[in-house]
């Protein structure tokens, strides 16, 4: 679309009247002759009278259209061109993709590098009359002109956290929902094929990326450490390798500052390591592999919590808890004793399942209330429903429950739910199950995941911890509810229990209730960051309608090409020039021929 | 320039430009000295028509051929006279003057003479130069119809009638030739010369038509074709309405975009003229009204195989 650097100019269009007023003008009576020989002008004009008609409304055009050109000239017109050198004032979101796959070295440099080179040639282009924004890994539109953003790239490093390309381009878009100049989208990004994400661009789209294919990387993509707490004799942890390379590779593990084991792995497989004993507490283990062009992934973090097995008392009436008390005891996970209570409210720690007999239902709720427990069963729910899936326990189907009633003014202490209500709770040393742990309430007992709830419930949850959570840098991570604070290392963040926690970087990061470490999160880098292998254009494409894909080297060339709008002065004067010649040779011409 | 020199002949008013002429004197001032100067500039007469059968004596002339000498009137006078004889007198002369509108008209009255008053000078110089050559001359006079018939007659005396006529033109109404050249031919009953002075805007065919019917009954026809220079150059404001002071016809133009056009057609028209005469063996001659007379008279006077 044709625009104006100067509109108001455009009342000049009126001017391109003037041809046709003159010509009214003149059609006025002209002065008077006498001339005897009007015969032979008779005679003269009756020739040419239909050529001269013609070449009349031909010059009118001709000078009209000469007036209208060179106004429009004046005005300034500009439309869309790309390669021209200029462009319009216009809004520009540079999306620069410092996520951690942006740290692989290629050619000597990290790609991050060229990423901010090109980004720098890109803000060159830029006049002071455009908007920028500058959006990184963190997704917060930064705007500035081009010398600011340019610090802003100064100071940019690669991020641990992930950029998801079709989330940036979205939030992109938005930012240039309320402009009016012409926006533009560019990305400059290693265009990593799980990066991608689709999005509906609202702004035509630039992708700035590498040419060269990405080097193959070997990452740690996921530790298990099996069931925790672990006892303090030898632990195992399998290590998964994740990536795009073929060979093996050694892998180390090692607690805190200990001396580590290794062993070899492959891409796709895991290293299974044997960890020697460790004394009771919370361990940060570390898993490394042998430094490659992408070092992001080499190294990841775990937190193990080391403590004796729960001494266990259950009640050999539910038989499901009979059984699976009797397994973990079995495999020396618990053993008999009185520390926790299984099935009944006691003395000690006790995890409670409501009776079987509603009419013992006002007894337990009395007895809770006696010991303190803020929380009670309500009437008998039979409802169809399912547990909301967390860090307790999967989906499982629930069919009859109490609901759990908290006689406080919040929540606390809620550990699973059912469709938002609270279905396991913990007061103090007490936690209530909402429904009996029998498969005519519901299905827990006979999926797969019940003897790992179980170890849980009573090696964890019961002595007052919280689960092991997982996260990536800049995530937010939701703490369970007693936490009140956040430490990793020296440092330690105040937090709201029941909140969320942004783990700045990778590490592990342990949760405090008061002076207890109740829990741990461990943040490390997002395992798909170790697949480096590129997009194709064409998938680009696909997922990011309209967008134009170039090299890194290129980009800068193109960047502003949809609000590179041509100055159209040039053609106009140009075609004024041979309008007027036109007018010219077509007056004189014709005089001469008349 | 005097009138002294007019009346001593030094100069040679048949050269000068009609319109410094014109303001030298009246009509027959001017006229006598257009024609003595023209006179003196011949070698020789312009017209023969002399015969063995005497008709009269006149005073010699230059250019007269001496064996016309009467040497006895010398012998006894010591003045030079000829004798001329009855052939002479028989070429009769009929003018024929159009006086319609268009002919009062100029293109630049500060310049150049009307072509009526132009047309007036140089007849009256041809009648004169006729007259001295012992040829009856007459003239008629028409607009859209005949104004005046003045008879073919020799003497002097009757030059000044016809000068009088002259004088007394102005211009008329429209043009119509054919029944003035029709009453040439109740005029001129032997054959003679008719000299048909007109601007040409007319109806080319119903004059050409009498003009022919002129020479088919023997008579010698020149047409003098008189033009104004502005009539064949188009000039004139940026854009006109240019109106035929006749018929009223007008038209609209710009006269610099059809300056070249107009030219293309005058010429077309002459040539159509010069071509139309020519082939009926009538001489054409085209006047512009800024030409010396002498140039008209000798072009005129010229016999018709060397004017073709």
């Amino acid at each position: 679309m044709i625009g104006f650097l100067h509109p108001w100019v455009l009342a000049g269009l009126a001017a391109a009247a003037i041809p046709i007023l003159l010509h009214l003008l003149a059609r006025r009576e002209p002065p008077t002759v006498m001339f005897p020989a009007v015969r032979y002008l008779v005679s003269t004009t009756r020739e040419h009278q239909r050529r001269l008609k013609l070449q009349n409304w031909l010059l009118l055009f001709l000078r009209t259209m000469l007036i209208a050109i060179l106004v429009m000239a004046a005005a300034g017109p500009t439309a869309p061109m790309s390669g021209v050198p200029g462009h319009v004032p216009s809004a520009l979101v540079l999306i620069i993709d410092n996520s951690p796959s942006s740290g692989t070295m290629a050619g000597g440099s990290p790609i991050l590098a060229n990423l901010v080179t090109a980004a720098r040639s890109v803000l060159a282009r830029a006049t002071p009359d455009d908007a920028l924004w500058l959006v990184a890994a963190d997704e917060i539109p930064r705007r500035g002109d081009a010398a600011g953003l340019g610090e802003l790239l100064d100071d940019l490093a690669v991020s641990p956290r992930r950029l998801q390309l079709g989330r940036a381009i979205s939030l992109a878009g938005e930012v240039l929902a309320s402009e009016k100049r012409p926006g533009e989208i560019v990305v400059l990004t290693d265009l990593q094929a799980t990066a991608l994400s689709p999005a509906e661009p609202r702004a035509p789209l630039l992708i700035g990326r590498p040419t060269t294919p990405p080097p193959p990387n070997t990452g740690i993509g996921r530790i298990e450490t099996g069931t925790q707490p672990w006892s303090s004799g030898r632990g195992r942890i399998s290590v998964v390798l994740v990536g795009d390379s073929a060979g093996s590779v050694p892998v180390s593990a090692r607690f805190g500052d200990r001396p580590p084991r290794q062993a070899l792995g492959r891409v796709g497989g895991s290293v299974v390591l044997t960890l020697p004993g460790v004394p009771p507490g919370w361990w940060t283990l570390t898993t490394a592999l042998d430094p490659d062009e992408f070092r992001h992934d080499d190294r990841r973090v775990g937190a193990v919590r080391v403590a004796p097995v729960a001494r266990v008392r259950w009640d050999s009436t539910s038989r499901f808890l009979a059984a699976a008390s009797e397994v973990l005891a079995s495999n020396g996970r618990i053993l008999p004793g009185r520390e926790i209570s299984l099935g009944r409210l006691a003395q000690g720690a006790s995890v409670v399942q409501p009776p079987n007999d509603p009419a013992q239902l006002g007894a337990l709720n009395r007895a809770l209330a006696a010991r303190g427990v803020r929380w009670s069963y309500g009437n008998l729910s039979t409802d169809l429903a399912f547990t909301d899936s967390g860090a307790v326990v999967g989906r499982q189907r629930v069919v009859r429950r109490y609901p759990l009633q908290s006689a406080g003014s919040g929540r606390t202490g809620v550990l699973a739910t059912v469709s938002g209500a609270p279905w396991i709770v913990r007061d103090g040393s007490v936690i209530l199950l909402g429904s009996r742990l029998d498969p005519a309430w519901t299905d827990l007992p006979t999926s797969a995941g019940f003897m790992p709830f179980m170890d849980m419930l009573l090696n964890r949850l019961a002595r007052g911890e919280a689960a092991l959570g997982q996260g990536t840098p800049g995530d937010p991570v939701p703490l369970p509810d007693l936490v009140t604070a956040v430490r990793q290392g020296e440092q330690e963040w105040r937090v709201e229990g029941g909140g969320m926690f942004q783990p700045p970087d990778a590490g592990v990061f342990y949760l405090l209730a008061g002076r207890d470490t109740v829990g741990a999160i461990s943040v490390n880098p997002d395992p798909r960051e170790s697949r480096l292998t590129r997009a194709s254009d064409a998938q680009a494409r696909q997922l990011w309608n309209g967008a134009r894909l170039e090299s890194l080297r290129d980009v800068a060339d193109d960047a502003f090409s949809s609000a590179s709008r041509g100055d159209l002065r040039g053609p106009l004067l140009w075609l004024a020039l041979i309008a007027g010649l036109a007018e010219m040779g077509l007056a004189s011409g014709w005089r001469r021929r008349v | 320039m005097d009138r002294s020199d007019v009346r001593s002949g030094r100069a040679r008013l048949d050269l000068l430009d009609p319109l410094e002429v014109s303001k030298l004197g009246g009509l027959e001032l001017i006229t006598e000295g257009v024609v003595e100067g023209f006179l003196s500039g011949l070698h020789r007469s312009p017209r023969r028509g002399f015969s063995v059968e005497f008709a009269e004596h006149r005073m010699y002339q230059p250019g007269d051929e001496l064996r016309y000498v009467d040497w006895k009137i010398l012998g006894r006078n010591d003045r030079l006279y000829v004798k001329q004889f009855e052939e002479e007198t028989n070429l009769r002369a009929m003018i024929v003057f159009d006086t319609s509108r268009s002919m009062a008209w100029t293109g630049s009255p500060s310049t150049v003479l009307p072509k009526l008053a132009y047309s007036q000078r140089l007849i009256a110089a041809l009648a004169l130069v006729l007259i001295r050559q012992r040829d009856a001359t007459g003239l008629i006079t028409f607009d859209d119809d005949v104004r005046s018939v003045m008879p073919p007659r020799a003497r002097l005396s009757h030059w000044r009638q016809l000068l009088g006529t002259l004088a007394a033109v102005e211009g008329g109404q429209g043009t119509a030739a054919e029944p003035a050249l029709k009453r040439v031919v109740r005029q001129l009953r032997r054959r003679g010369l008719v000299v048909f002075v007109s601007d040409l805007l007319l109806d080319q065919s119903l004059a050409l038509k009498a003009l022919r019917f002129l020479r088919h009954r023997g008579h010698q026809v020149l047409v003098l074709h008189i033009m104004d220079p502005a009539e064949v150059a188009l000039g004139g404001p940026n854009e006109a309405r240019f109106e035929d002071p006749e018929s009223r016809t007008a038209v609209i133009i710009r006269p610099r975009d059809w300056a070249g056009a107009y030219r293309d057609t005058v010429r077309a028209v002459v040539s159509e003229w010069r071509l139309a005469c020519r082939r009926h063996g009538i001489v054409y001659q085209r006047v512009t009204t800024d030409t010396p007379y002498g140039v008209v008279l000798r072009a005129a006077l010229t016999p018709p195989s060397r004017s073709a």
